[in-house]
């Protein structure tokens, strides 16, 4: 479904991706783990038309969208949510779902509406709230919800666990198993690696910008180097 | 007893009040995007020289001279804000204030054109033309009891007053629609905007041209209104006029600019003798409103208030 090839990103002249390539198969999940600085969100940046890749292809669908603007790559149905969440703060819960959908013109909006707000119940309660003011969970679970306010094929998620309590990263997790099982692809970004391999089928391991290693999640999971520099004892 | 309440003096400076609530309006919704535009006494000048040499040295009607000075003053912004894009708060003001400048400078002088320093004057005078009109249908001021400069002046705000409701009316209809929502989701917070699949280089350009134009007819109006312009009438001063609207009254809604407009040009008609320190209150106003209210005075936790109040009136 989507396939990064050699991508190189660079921050003015400090290069922050060195041939990056990433294999998405339609219907599975796929996390890139990494620590801190490693190129993980500035992958996910490129892809999603946030960064533009020095060199390098980014087929997605089939086609070529290498350079395409997030907009015009949201259109194609790839809907990323971002590290921090991004909530329209001074926007109601509502409001900021309704944003969600803001390239669409069909009449199924509303039906989509009542969708996510079944899947999130929080997300009904709070409706007319401020974004700003919702706890951290919730303010996560508003971004996912947004973003599937796009019906995206494929749906990036950018560190969805960052600074949130265990049980609520449970919930988190379990959710993004959920929306793979209703044929959405995922493509997650995660410092939880443990977490994250246990739901992913398939994993890349990021480190200063270079693939160091990819497989099956399973594999990984239980790899001895991966087990001693991410997982720990 | 109608014609002694018409006062041309008192519809003067209504008329006036008229059209700096038109150009606190297009300060809005350069705002509504988090722009923070100094251009639009520019934009304003554009359009008022444009309309004045059209309708004077062309001979053009008043509303072609009026509609083609507002476009012109759009096409401009066009061209200033697709560059100018990437800048942000300060460093667009900057920007734009120097554009502001250039353009004055312009009109100084380009004098083949503008007659320079000294100003156009004798323009077509907007009540006038609108009398004229009137007297060839055979309608005469006397048949309703005025003076014949109470009808023109009385005709121009009158004229004034419809075009500035259907404006506000037209930027209310456009905040609740989806463009409204891009324009308040970018101001917010634009790389969330971005995630959102909002193309936020089209909506940032189009509020940027959107308010170059209503300033620019603005400024056209104006030229009509007072027959007489010149470039001081354009000057940095006039910018910050604009903006004081805009930061006085409340940038968050529309209702903001259009009080701050309003209230800002009657306070020194009826406070005459302050009339000399409009400039310096102007400044003392500016570093209060930072210290107190950042916000302006109208906002958008205001306006929810009073709508509720209304609800529970309806409903008991």
């Amino acid at each position: 479904m989507l396939s990064v090839k050699n991508i190189n990103t660079y921050y003015g002249n400090i290069q922050a991706l060195k041939n990056v390539s990433i294999d998405v198969p339609e219907g599975s999940i796929v996390t890139i783990l990494g620590a801190n600085g490693a190129g993980k969100t500035t992958t996910m940046k490129s892809i999603a038309g946030l960064l533009k890749p020095r060199d390098g292809k980014i087929e997605f669908l089939g086609q070529d969208v290498t350079g395409k603007t997030p907009d015009q790559m949201l259109s194609r149905g790839l809907a990323l949510v971002p590290e921090g969440r991004a909530i329209l703060s001074g926007m109601s819960v509502l409001e900021n779902l309704e944003m969600g959908a803001f390239q669409r013109r069909d009449k199924e909006v509303k039906q989509d509406l009542e969708k996510v707000m079944d899947r999130f119940p929080i997300l009904r309660e709070r409706r007319s709230q401020l974004g700003g003011t919702l706890s951290g969970g919730q303010q996560q679970m508003l971004s996912i919800a947004r973003a599937l306010m796009s019906r995206p094929k494929l749906l990036l998620l950018d560190e969805p666990s960052m600074g949130l309590a265990p049980l609520i990263v449970q919930d988190i997790f379990r959710i993004i198993q959920e929306i793979n099982a209703d044929g959405t692809t995922v493509l997650l970004v995660e410092q939880n690696a443990r977490q994250a391999l246990k739901i992913a089928h398939h994993a890349y391991v990021l480190e200063t910008g270079k693939v160091v290693k990819s497989g099956p999640a399973q594999e990984l999971l239980h790899d001895p180097s991966i087990k001693e520099a991410y997982l720990g004892h | 007893m109608l014609a002694e309440l018409i006062n041309p003096y008192y519809l003067q400076v209504l008329s006036f009040i008229l059209i700096n609530i038109i150009l606190g309006v297009s300060i809005y919704i350069t705002l509504s995007t988090g722009q923070l535009s100094l251009g639009h006494a520019g934009f304003m000048g554009i359009g008022a020289y444009a309309s004045a040499i059209l309708t004077l040295d062309y001979h053009m009607p008043l509303v072609v001279g009026i509609v083609v000075g507002a476009i012109l003053a759009g096409i401009v912004g066009l061209c200033i804000g697709i560059p100018t894009l990437r800048l942000q708060g300060v460093y667009l003001a900057i920007a734009t204030l120097g554009f502001g400048e250039v353009i004055r400078v312009l009109f100084i002088n380009l004098e083949g054109l503008t007659k320079g320093a000294v100003g156009i004057s004798s323009i077509p005078h907007i009540g006038r033309e609108l009398v004229k009109g009137l007297q060839d249908f055979g309608f005469k001021a006397s048949m309703i009891g005025l003076k014949n400069n109470q009808l023109i002046s009385l005709s121009v705000f009158l004229l004034l007053l419809i075009i500035t409701l259907l404006i506000i009316a037209f930027f209310i209809r456009q905040t609740n629609s989806r463009v409204g929502r891009a324009f308040a989701a970018i101001k917010m917070d634009e790389r969330a905007a971005e995630a959102m699949g909002v193309n936020i280089t089209y909506y940032k350009v189009l509020a940027f041209a959107q308010g170059a134009m209503v300033a620019g007819f603005a400024g056209a109006l104006f030229a009509h209104v007072t027959a007489y312009i010149s470039p001081a009438d354009f000057s940095y001063h006039r910018a910050v006029e604009i903006l004081i609207f805009a930061i006085f009254g409340g940038s968050e809604v529309i209702w903001g600019p259009i009080f701050g407009a309003a209230f800002l040009t009657a306070m020194p008609e009826i406070l005459r003798e302050v009339n000399e320190y409009r400039y310096m209150i102007y400044g003392v106003l500016l570093v209060v409103m930072m210290a107190f209210r950042p916000q302006g005075l109208i906002d958008t936790q205001m306006i929810y208030k009073l709508k509720q109040r209304r609800k529970k009136k309806g409903v008991s």
